[in-house]
């Protein structure tokens, strides 16, 4: 019912948006989610808007197929990772930068009971405090795709393994295994990329800021 | 030595990963629970582990759209056709 013929009715407080207000409604506040998510699978920030903007049109191309009332954020993001993987990733496949050398299981704890970080209350905050946002940016990008992009979907999203298959068709067993990969080389490349920066010079402080 | 039930230290980190991502049926999860419960080793490794995930999510997830990006997405949305 348009609003002209609401007011008429005597339901003059409902007023319809278009499709378009009611898209773009929806699609505003999981734009910086999506953001984060399309940075982190592309690796750079011109691919990254490309990428949201291809997405944001397909999906308003498709507005009629998205059920009201559902969650638009997770249909959202299916359109954008659906697009990155059938399109986009063949295109502009990135190098890697980090060497498919494995990282040994608990990586960080070990290196923190060397700083002697395990007698602190919180030995990880302790860690944590010194490695900024950057440095873990730098270190995701600098995993190989395959472990950088099953790791992007479970950080940002927080899909199952069978969601994440779903989205870069690839068998479960595959996701879990790359997954627990990922964040083990995720864990030698922080360090690595913290210590190159000079972040783990100097005390480092427990998590009650005591050095 | 550990009851048939239980899990031993080595049972319990293969399960880890899985642990935290709460991949495990609530059988197993319980197993891994109960594990932690009386093994203070396990639990400082899988708190570390807990932690470090956290703060990473935590730290990833707090990124803006830069405005110009939005504002041109949001001028190419409108020009586009229905």
């Amino acid at each position: 019912m348009c609003r002209q013929l609401a007011l008429a009715v005597g339901q003059p407080r409902r007023v319809r948006l278009s499709a378009r207000d009611e898209f773009e409604a929806l699609l505003v506040p999981a734009l910086d989610a999506a953001w984060g998510t399309a940075l982190r699978l592309t690796g750079n920030a011109g691919d990254a808007e490309d990428l949201l903007q291809d997405a944001s049109l397909l999906a308003w191309r498709g507005f009629g197929s998205f059920e009201p009332g559902s969650n638009f954020r997770a249909w959202f993001f299916r359109i954008l990772t659906n697009r990155f993987f059938s399109t986009w990733r063949k295109q502009k496949r990135s190098g890697t930068t980090l060497e498919l050398e494995e990282a040994p299981e608990l990586y960080l704890y070990t290196r923190a009971e060397e700083l002697g970080l395990q007698q602190t209350p919180d030995p990880a905050g302790a860690l944590l405090s010194k490695i900024d946002v950057e440095t873990i940016e730098a270190a995701l990008a600098a995993l190989p795709d395959e472990f950088r992009e099953v790791a992007t979907l479970a950080f940002m999203q927080d899909l199952s393994y069978q969601e994440i298959a779903d989205q870069m068709a690839i068998p479960v067993g595959t996701v879990r295994s790359r997954l627990h990969r990922a964040r083990r080389l995720l864990q030698r490349a922080l360090w690595s990329v913290a210590e190159g920066r000079g972040l783990l010079r100097g005390p480092v402080a427990d998590s009650t800021g005591e050095p | 030595m550990p009851l048939p039930d239980r899990l031993t230290c080595e049972e319990t980190f293969e399960r880890l990963d899985d642990y935290l991502d709460r991949e495990l049926d609530a059988a197993e999860r319980r197993r891994v629970d109960e594990h932690l419960a009386v093994c203070d080793v396990c639990t400082a490794e899988y708190r570390f582990e807990a932690t470090v995930l956290d703060a990473l999510r935590d730290r990833l997830r707090r990124v803006r759209v830069p405005e110009a990006v939005r504002g041109r997405l949001l001028t190419r949305l409108r020009e586009a056709s229905p």
